[in-house]
């Protein structure tokens, strides 16, 4: 039997995070997660990390732990994010700012970045972000975090190309809307106005979205990189 | 603590991983003038990232502890200029994990 591929995810507590990870695990990989809190999921292969993506130091602990255990990372998933609830820019805090740039800019560069480093001495891998349906929608509201998100597609179109010529891919999916507490915290009002601007107007499931991280982590999908898949709308 | 002299080994045998992984065209003979960032370096932006992952890695199993290379925090690299020599690094190595194993133990 052939050594199980390896999966680092960020955000695994909850949400999509949980989903992708649980899936993946269900399908013959060894999944290292992590996220601010405890372990979520009790499941053989599973290995959970208290971090903190924001932090670079935690992430690079964290990293160094995966590298200890299994020697190598097949396929990372950067999912953590933060999301706050629409307001206008005119009164949105800094705080909420920073909060956005934080984890969904800084926690996905640290954490590209050191998983890239694996990935660029074993001259393999595929490295996934996620972005958000916002970004093509410039909705009013998520200034913050749609610039987050938005930032998030071009640093990785930067990592795909500066990491091509080792073989490995980095590719983005911008869901649109997947239910989770944080989606459900905005109202319904915020909801169902974003509903009607999708194409495909319903919610995403889980095994959609896993599909597509699938289709990403195939080897068949070898010269598939920079790319951005958009869930549920045509931009 | 790793010394001057350790260091230097294991910048030879990362220059000897670049080689064998195509990173690095030729063998390079590793001296305290040799270039690593900045014009005259044998190592293209790929190779150099790739160098250091490879030297956090060696450093990890030399000494059993976490060390990780920065630019920024090795005295004579300057951000606006990049240039680092061997001996630039190597002197940085002596460093860091001299310290690090005063912070830790």
């Amino acid at each position: 039997m052939g050594k199980r591929p390896v999966m680092a995810i960020t955000g695994t507590s909850r949400g999509i995070g949980s989903e992708i990870a649980r899936h993946f695990l269900e399908n013959g990989y060894d999944v290292a997660g992590c996220s601010r809190g405890n372990a979520a999921i009790d499941m053989e292969g599973y290995l959970h990390s208290q971090v903190d993506v924001g932090s670079e130091e935690q992430v690079r602990r964290w990293i160094r732990l995966i590298k200890n255990t299994y020697g190598c990372v097949d396929v990372l998933v950067c999912n953590a994010g933060a999301i706050a609830a629409p307001t206008p820019m005119a009164i949105t805090s800094g705080e909420v700012l920073r909060s956005s740039l934080n984890t969904n800019v800084e926690g996905t560069f640290y954490v590209c970045r050191e998983i890239s480093k694996i990935m660029m001495l074993q001259k393999h891998g595929r490295i996934i972000t996620i972005s958000s349906m916002a970004v093509g929608f410039h909705e009013e509201g998520t200034s913050a975090y749609s610039a987050s998100k938005s930032a998030v597609v071009e640093l990785t179109k930067i990592l795909a190309k500066e990491l091509a010529p080792l073989g490995i891919t980095c590719n983005v999916i911008a869901p649109s809307i997947f239910m989770t507490e944080s989606v459900k915290a905005m109202g319904e009002a915020v909801l169902k106005r974003a509903m009607e601007k999708l194409t495909i107007k319903r919610l995403l499931t889980a095994e959609e979205i896993c599909n597509v991280i699938s289709f990403f982590a195939m080897p068949q999908g070898g010269c598939i990189t920079g790319q951005v898949i958009h869930m549920g709308l045509v931009i | 603590m790793v010394s001057k002299e350790r260091a230097f080994e294991l910048i030879q045998d990362s220059f000897g991983s670049l080689q064998r992984a195509g990173l690095l065209a030729d063998k390079i003979v590793a001296s305290a003038e040799t270039v690593l960032l900045g014009i005259g370096s044998p190592l293209d932006s790929i190779g150099f990232v790739t160098f250091i992952a490879e030297m956090e890695d060696r450093l990890y199993r030399e000494t059993a502890r976490d060390i990780y290379l920065i630019l920024d925090d090795i005295h004579t690299f300057n951000i606006e200029n990049p240039y680092l020599t061997i001996d630039a690094l190597a002197r940085y190595i002596v460093m860091i994990t001299g310290s690090q194993k005063e912070k830790h133990g």
